[in-house]
């Protein structure tokens, strides 16, 4: 292998690549921008739904037998619903004018006053949102409504309603030391950060190994290439680096787009998640390995491939190979990762990832992660080098 | 000076190329006339070290073809027919220029020649623009350039002129009556008789692998007893005349 070769290769791999601007787009422009859209809208709507429904009220349809029944009086005084006179309430209901149904039944104010169970059925539409939302809201009132009761009929008894709560419950949560409140927020940044770098890791660089594979293919330049003084190997590593920091520098585009979706809306990842620079460096570390080995793997696939588009049909399915074992260890405890995980690949990263979110620093760990790491970015670029050095595969012939 | 000694091919039980051996020489062009699929494009990549050969090998200028790869390639330069490959992207400058330093040329030199070949092939309007956008002539002066920025000694055509216009077409042939007045060692492999006729001293007819003409044009000519050496062509491959 000659280095400079190497290098020249990567630079021009380079250029190239900035310089075409669907690589711009979908490497950088679109993963900076898709979280934020996806979010913005996400959360837009949501807080739309959630204003209009404080605001304007939930409509509610009543049907009693009794108009001036307490719990009728009850739900009519209520700011958040608005009730609406329907006499076709379930077609009401269907066309989503109305939201939830409340049916009272004969009798209803002379059963609670003899203490016995009184049945009241809420019909709503679980298509609808607003609807599903609005017989929480509902139920919620309802509850208030029977607590009332209850309060009564033990005040008239002489009995403290208090009686009923023999035990009161003070939530505590242990949290991680430098932010005891975050434990939630800690949980789902373990959960999902780890997925989505695997997934970035080996979708990232699909785009330019497809171009310096079976792009360089269908353009004609790969003959002239292999024509000249540089070895094989040197032209696939110069090839190789350009991929990886291709892979890289997409990669952090979405963990930009991420950030700052969460901006807009914190519960994505957890809220206020701070981390010290080594836990952030290895993270980095990890991150690079899992693109080491992805890029590897994509460029030869890529190689092999005749064309383009026979190229991104066979890249394609890569990016789940990606998402397999990210999945198979979202729901695991960081606190409890067996030591035979950090021997597959793939999941060993995503549990030292894991692993480092929580706090948790196991230099064994960290250790046979990286070193089977290293051991599978030599694998994939033996793989690489193999496939790019056969004849067969280069001219498919 | 070329030597290819038994030169053979075989792709799984396919034989491409069966134990071929011609020479080429300085300030001449050899011609490798053949049909589609005779074995022309096979034995010109493994002169390129492209291809390895199954049994056989060739010298080119002193270096040998299986233990001196990397030499040989220094030693060459090599244009492509059909699609004119490219970078797109790249300016025509930049192209050239990712060849230079890849045949180990450094520094100023590659300048140099740069402005050299933009000067020699016309290129200066257009030598720091983008190829993208370039005509097809164009392109193709930028690929000639590529090819010989390292001024190789031997040169060798694989079809160059397969589906070009009559521009296009015409700076390939001035292109090699050029490297001939160098004194460059030309392989030019073809299908089309009027073409071969017209640059070639010397001739190898190849015909499913195996070698069954290699002379010049009159010689050939006469050995047939037939002026029209596409009918000699016909009678060699075994076609109807």
């Amino acid at each position: 292998m000659n280095l400079k070769h190497v290098f020249i290769v990567f630079k021009k791999e380079l250029i190239d690549m900035f310089r075409d601007k669907k690589t711009i787009i979908s490497s950088i422009l679109i993963p900076i921008l898709i979280f934020p859209v996806m979010y913005g809208f996400m959360g837009f709507s949501t807080k739309k739904l959630i204003k209009d429904t404080q605001e304007k009220g939930i409509e509610v349809a009543i049907k009693a037998e009794d108009n001036n029944s307490s719990i009728v009086k009850f739900l009519k005084e209520r700011k958040e619903l608005k009730i609406v006179d329907a006499d076709d309430a379930v077609g009401a209901l269907r066309k989503g004018t109305v939201k939830v149904i409340i049916f009272v039944g004969s009798g209803f104010d002379d059963a609670v006053k003899d203490g016995k169970p009184v049945p009241l059925t809420v019909q709503y539409d679980d298509t609808n949102q607003t609807s599903t939302m609005g017989e929480g809201m509902v139920r919620e009132i309802i509850g208030q409504f029977s607590s009332e009761i209850v309060s009564q009929r033990l005040q008239e008894k002489g009995i403290d309603p208090a009686i009923i709560n023999p035990v009161n419950i003070i939530e505590k949560k242990l949290g991680p030391q430098n932010n005891q409140d975050n434990g939630m927020g800690l949980m789902i940044f373990s959960m999902l950060l780890p997925l989505m770098l695997a997934i970035y890791s080996a979708s990232s660089v699909l785009p330019a190994a497809t171009d310096n594979g079976a792009g360089e293919k269908e353009r004609g330049t790969l003959e002239p290439l292999l024509t000249t003084q540089a070895n094989r190997l040197s032209l696939l590593m110069g090839k190789y680096f350009a991929i990886t920091v291709a892979g890289i520098i997409g990669t952090l585009a979405s963990m930009v787009g991420l950030f700052i979706a969460q901006k807009f809306n914190p519960e994505i990842l957890g809220q206020g998640n701070v981390f010290s620079i080594s836990t952030v460096i290895i993270i980095a570390l990890a991150t690079v390995s899992l693109t080491l080995i992805f890029a590897a793997l994509e460029l030869a696939v890529s190689i092999y491939a005749r064309s383009f588009k026979e190229a991104q049909t066979y890249l394609s399915p890569i990016t789940i190979v990606a998402m397999v074992p990210a999945f198979a260890v979202y729901m695991i405890d960081p606190k409890n990762i067996p030591i035979g995980y950090f021997n597959i690949p793939i999941v060993n990263i995503v549990c030292i990832m894991k692993e480092l979110i929580v706090s948790i620093v196991n230099p064994l760990h960290i250790i046979i992660a990286f070193a089977w790491a290293i051991i599978y970015i030599i694998i994939a670029i033996m793989f690489a080098r193999y496939m790019f050095t056969r004849e067969s595969v280069v001219f498919r012939v | 000076m070329i030597t290819v000694r038994g030169l053979s091919k075989k792709f799984k039980a396919f034989e491409a190329v069966k134990r071929i051996s011609f020479e080429a020489r300085e300030g001449e062009v050899l011609g490798l006339l053949g049909e589609n699929g005779a074995g022309k494009t096979t034995t010109l990549r493994m002169l390129a070290t492209m291809l390895k050969p199954t049994e056989g090998t060739a010298e080119i200028n002193g270096f040998d073809l299986l233990k001196q790869p990397d030499r040989v390639r220094g030693e060459i330069g090599i244009l492509f027919g059909g699609e004119v490959g490219i970078y797109d992207r790249l300016t025509a400058r930049e192209n050239i220029r990712y060849f230079a330093e890849l045949n180990n040329m450094e520094g100023s030199a590659i300048d140099k020649r740069i402005d050299e070949l933009a000067d020699m092939l016309d290129m200066k309007d257009y030598i720091d623009k983008r190829v993208g956008k370039f005509s097809r002539g164009m392109k193709q002066k930028v690929s000639i350039a590529r090819a010989i920025v390292h001024n190789p000694k031997v040169m060798l055509f694989d079809e160059p002129t397969s589906g070009l216009d009559v521009t296009s077409t015409r700076i390939i042939h001035e292109f090699i009556e050029d490297c001939r007045k160098q004194g460059k060692i030309i392989i030019f492999s073809s299908h089309t008789m009027s073409e071969v006729e017209k640059l070639c001293d010397r001739i190898v007819i190849i015909h499913k692998g195996v070698i069954v003409a290699d002379g010049d044009i009159p010689t050939l000519r006469k050995h047939f007893n037939n002026e029209d050496l596409e009918d000699v062509f016909i009678e060699l491959v075994g076609g109807k005349r």
